[in-house]
């Protein structure tokens, strides 16, 4: 009994292959301006990575912006509550998620039995998100990964006004004609980014159990610093690239609706 | 009948202003909902509650004002620009809070430099920010020198028989108002949240008689209503105001249905009455100093958990949304005591920052509506 | 926050270095400037405020003495009241309470420290405030709030009908600690019959809701006490602003920011006059020279700060306006409006207040006026260009002490000055008066850093020919 999770966003669609329960393939792609493309897209390309086609999925829930443009789906259900089942499926047990995606930034926990019961999203603009990393890489240069890893080498990190994505552009241009090293400010960079999520985590409460999830959750400076902050041990997913934890939930979604339209 | 109403609330110069100005009738607006609305109507004009709807960009009201301010006055500044105010004769303004205080010196320079676009008559008009004897009694002078300039500038006494007549009218319609809530806290909801914002809002944007008589036939339409909505989960919506029905349809369109709220454009304005005995405008004063439903009465936020809770009993409300447009940030941080206090009580709520008019991010409020209507339900 | 911010008693922290900073000068300056090696990240602030030799050291004991009193306040069985900056405090003297003065607690915070506040300040947000409120209560705000601090009795507040954030943070502080509360609210108006009545009459409801919370009745020898003090430092503020008439200013840049400091912290106290009567003298000595108040003791040109000044940044935009040659001529934040003030003009003076001692009411009606009159209270109460508010109290200050161009920094949190400061620039400007907009955080620093607020005034200087 196959099943698909697609989680059309701004930045990225993903998809995710489930058979029976076990994951068979996902991919991710470059999101388009049309987001029924991005899923037809990246479902083909989940589909083939699994050697499958369309008629063999019997379920499928998308999530993310896009979702409700999607024609070929069952099901639409929220970014939130994929995340918190995607999450709480690799990671048992687990009581709060932080996600950091291309656009938004999420805190998500969730009862003993996987329900969501509070969530917070950033109420901003790009500051705190993926997309301020993106801008800040890019100005300097680096590759995202370089971006985190980098920071591990800072001697003296200094603080930097990140409210805002434009304006902390001038001031790392700033920071580079005053001869500041690019490990200093990418420190910077992620400590700032870290202090906008960790005050996002913090409004819900943390809880020991937690986990992070989204494109961020591969810039180790920003895991670590947030860890600091957050005085706890993030777990990261195991065995599936951190972008997909929401398409997965949405597959499992997926996977548990079909079983109980069949019980029925 | 419900489409006459959202016609009303969805157009700025709806046809019952239209028909007033043909009668050669003159229109005050105002923008608080601590402007007596009863002196105004008893000195033969029509007031008008000024709203920000549909204006497309805030590049006129930019001008003016500085990047951190609410986003409504920045509307409602934008379409006097763009000349869609020229029904007004005249404007009220208050310091109902800071973004909105601040619309006056804006308003003004904005009149000087763009030519007839706006009203002869500008007031401003003081409101303190506490009850006590003495406010009240700074607060009657005040409102005795509303009436002054109003007599002087339209040339037309008011008297205390119009005040009483005007408290008459308004009261009724407040007390109409309140048997719509009513029909909306039973079982069957008759009539879904944003159709009921698009009832209430018309109150402030027509004729209070007409209003009134409208709003009778459909109390009697709805309460013979026998196809309610039924198991759905039931919303209050709180904190700064809201005047967009589209909002109100955006988070039902998550499976919800408001059935009470607590907001300025909304049940504030109708929840207490002016005592119809002794001096007319003193009255008047007494009604409007004593409503500490606003946040802007600091010290007073007891009082309205207290009326929020009977709201949410009232209505047997299952869900509260506290949103805020970003920078309110009044509302903003009572809405954060309010989410601490119901859930405390077991009632799930929602905050939200949100912008208002053009710059809504539909996306992002729907998202996190379904996500916690989904919570809701699991 | 940060588990690690939680160890630390916060007001504790802000006293022992501002102790240990007004010792230093005990010594010989060599010992003292050797010592600040040391002490790294207060170092650039503490060296800034001792430079000015006697005034800096006389400012840092104060503050000590104050902070002192706050931490032992309750051992020595006072209540304390958590105030807004704009409330005179030697108003709770005689009422025998000490005042948390919160946002200059918050400019200690944001000068003093390297880092900033920023735990403290998004940890109000994290339990509930907006993140666009004010940032100068959410400072040490955050640090009460979370238990770090001397806990408050009550709540006071100066601001309602003033600023709507600054109020709102403190009847969010009253609700969330669950804390008596009174509230002064100021009407849109102030030297008519009627609104100088309602003033008195709530700064009546104050006294009686201060003795309600303490059990004890106002003190009114210590209210005279009070009143002579305040009278004799608001002459002396008064002859340092007179003598920032000159051309070139004999009066420090710096000196305008530790007289609104005294006055803020201190004020009717007989510390906050020992500070003014040091100044004064420096002051005094300079014009006797004709030297300028800046360290070269040349003035090229005259700054004024329509608004605020901006403090999260050790102090640097002094050092920086004094090594560009350039009097700092003071801020909104230092008119207080005593009758003798140089820019309270012959057409103003109803906007003044004066200490009458002669009797239990006089003396009360004085503070009441004091009250009604502290910086913001007066004049961002009501429409921008009203008698006795925002324009005509800038134009004052801008006739009297003529400067070469205007300044306005603020907070992101301040509705009623974003709200007209486009405005009041245009009018400024018509006046002649260059007037550069900054869109900063004088509390934030994350907001924009000092270094590109100082780019955009060193363009502006030079675009406008202010600086040749």
């Amino acid at each position: 009994m196959i099943v698909a999770g697609c989680d059309v966003g701004s930045l990225t669609a993903k998809a995710v292959i489930l058979n029976e329960g076990k994951m068979l393939s996902y991919a991710i792609i470059r999101s388009t301006a049309r987001p029924e493309e991005s899923a037809h897209s990246v479902m083909e390309k989940a589909l083939e990575e699994a050697c499958l086609s369309f008629d063999d999925i019997r379920y499928t829930v998308a999530t993310g912006y896009g979702r409700d443009n999607i024609p070929f789906i069952n099901d639409a259900v929220s970014e939130i509550s994929c995340h918190g089942r995607g999450a709480l499926w690799l990671m048992p047990g687990v009581q709060m998620i932080i996600d950091i995606g291309g656009q938004d930034c999420k805190a998500i926990k969730l009862d003993k039995d996987g329900r969501v019961v509070k969530f917070t999203t950033n109420d901003k603009c790009a500051a705190g998100t993926g997309r301020f990393l993106e801008v800040m890489a890019k100005l300097l240069g680096l590759s995202l990964e370089e971006l985190g890893t980098l920071s591990a080498q800072a001697r003296n990190p200094m603080d930097l006004a990140a409210a805002c994505t434009v304006w902390a552009q001038t001031e790392v241009i700033h920071h580079l004609n005053n001869g500041t090293s690019i490990e200093d400010i990418t420190a910077a960079i992620n400590q700032a980014m870290a202090k906008r999520v960790a005050m996002i985590a913090n409004s819900l409460g943390v809880e020991r159990n937690a986990c992070i999830t989204g494109g961020v959750a591969k810039n180790v400076g920003v895991v670590n610093y947030l860890e600091k902050l957050l005085g706890v041990k993030l777990k990261k997913p195991p065995r599936v690239d951190p972008q997909v934890i929401g398409a997965l939930g949405a597959a499992v979604l997926a996977y548990e609706r079909l079983e109980r339209n069949k019980e029925c | 009948m419900l489409n006459e109403f959202s016609e009303v609330a969805k157009t700025l110069s709806n046809r019952f202003i239209q028909q007033w100005k043909d009668d050669g009738k003159q229109v005050v607006g105002f923008m608080c909902s601590y402007v007596p609305e009863e002196i105004i109507c008893a000195a033969g004009l029509l007031p008008f509650r000024m709203r920000g709807i549909g204006a497309s960009s805030t590049s006129i009201a930019d001008t003016y004002f500085g990047p951190v301010i609410c986003s409504f006055p920045k509307c409602i500044l934008q379409l006097a620009g763009e000349g869609k105010y020229d029904f007004l004769d005249g404007i009220i303004l208050i310091p109902g809070c800071d973004s909105i205080r601040r619309i006056d010196e804006c308003w003004r320079k904005a009149a000087e430099e763009s030519h007839g676009k706006f009203p002869p008559f500008h007031l401003y008009y003081g409101v303190p920010h506490k009850l006590t004897d003495y406010s009240l009694e700074w607060f009657v002078a005040e409102t005795r020198k509303l009436v002054e300039s109003l007599e002087r500038h339209f040339g037309r006494k008011i008297t205390p028989e119009d005040l009483t007549h005007a408290i008459k009218i308004y009261n009724q319609g407040r007390i109409l108002l309140t048997r719509l809530d009513e029909l909306r806290a039973g079982e069957n909801v008759p009539i879904s949240g944003a159709d009921a914002t698009a009832v209430i809002i018309s109150a402030g944007v027509m004729p209070r008689d007409a209003y009134n008589r409208l709003l009778e036939e459909l109390l009697q339409k709805l309460s013979r209503s026998t196809n309610g909505m039924t198991g759905k989960k039931r919303l209050l919506l709180a904190g700064s105001i809201i005047d967009d029905i589209d909002l109100v349809r955006l988070i039902e369109a998550s499976g919800g249905i408001v059935v009470a709220d607590t907001l300025c454009f909304g049940s504030r304005s109708y929840v207490d009455l002016v005592e119809e005995d002794g001096d007319p405008l003193v009255a008047i004063a007494r009604r409007y100093l004593s409503h500490k439903l606003c946040p802007r009465m600091f010290g007073s936020y007891k009082e309205r958990l207290e009326f929020m809770k009977q709201r949410v009993r009232q209505a047997r409300v299952d869900a509260v949304i506290l949103q805020n447009i970003r920078f309110c940030d009044m509302h903003g941080s009572e809405n954060s005591l309010y989410e601490r206090d119901l859930e405390a009580m077991g009632i799930p709520c929602l905050k939200i920052e949100r912008e208002y008019g053009p710059l809504v991010e539909e996306g992002r409020i729907k998202m996190r509506v379904d996500a916690f209507m989904e919570s809701l339900n699991t | 926050m940060r588990k690690e911010y939680r160890e630390y008693h916060f007001d504790r922290m802000v006293q022992s270095i501002i102790h240990f900073a007004s010792l230093a000068y005990d010594g010989t300056p060599k010992e003292a400037f050797g010592m600040f090696r040391y002490a790294p990240r207060f170092r650039e602030a503490i060296e800034t405020i001792l430079k000015t030799g006697e005034p800096g050291v006389l400012l840092l004991k104060m503050i000590d003495k104050y902070l002192i009193e706050v931490l032992t306040a309750h051992e020595r069985g006072k209540k304390i009241a958590l105030c807004t900056f704009n409330f005179s405090p030697g108003v709770l003297k005689p009422l025998d309470v000490v005042p948390i003065c919160l946002e200059p607690v918050t400019t200690l915070g944001v000068m003093m420290w390297l880092r900033g506040l920023g735990e403290y300040l998004n940890y109000c947000c994290e339990i509930g405030f907006t993140e666009t409120s004010c940032s100068a209560q959410r400072g040490a705000l955050g640090a009460y709030l979370a238990g770090l601090g001397v806990k408050p009795d009550f709540v006071l507040c100066n601001s309602i009908g003033v600023c709507d954030t600054n109020a709102t943070a403190f009847n969010f502080a009253a609700e969330y600690l669950d804390l008596p509360f009174y509230q002064l609210n100021a009407p849109p108006l102030l030297t008519d019959e009627r609104s100088q009545k309602y003033h008195r009459q709530d700064f009546r409801g104050l006294i009686s809701f201060a003795e309600e919370q303490t059990g004890k009745k106002l003190d009114v020898d210590l209210l005279r006490e009070v009143i002579i003090e305040t009278d004799k430092q608001d002459m002396i503020m008064c002859e340092i602003e007179d003598l920032m008439r000159l051309v070139p200013s004999p009066v420090p840049g710096i000196f305008n920011v530790f007289m609104y400091s005294a006055k803020y912290i201190y004020g009717g106290s007989k510390e906050a006059t020992d500070v003014m009567a040091s100044m004064l003298e420096v002051a005094k000595r300079n014009a006797s020279e004709g030297r300028a108040g800046t360290t070269s003791g040349k003035e090229d040109a005259r700054a004024f700060a329509v608004y605020v000044d901006h403090y999260s940044a050790q102090l640097r935009p002094w050092s920086w306006l004094d090594s560009k040659n350039i009097s700092h001529l003071g801020c909104m934040m230092n008119g207080f409006w005593p009758v003798h003030a140089p820019y309270a003009e012959e057409n103003l003076k109803e906007g003044t207040y004066i200490m009458d001692s002669t009797n239990e009411d006089t003396m009360i009606d004085s503070l009441a006026d004091q009250m009604s009159r502290m910086p913001m209270v007066k004049q961002i109460r009501g429409p921008y260009d009203d008698p006795h508010q925002w324009l005509s109290d800038t134009m004052a200050s801008i006739r009297t002490y003529k400067p070469d161009f205007c300044m306005y920094t603020g907070t992101i949190g301040c509705r009623n000055t974003w709200g007209a400061i486009k405005i009041l620039a245009r009018d400024t400007e018509k006046m002649g008066i260059p007037t550069l907009i900054i869109f900063g955080d004088a509390f934030d620093h994350r907001i924009t850093s000092w270094e590109s607020m100082r780019d955009k005034i060193d363009e502006f200087l030079t675009v406008r020919g202010i600086l040749k």
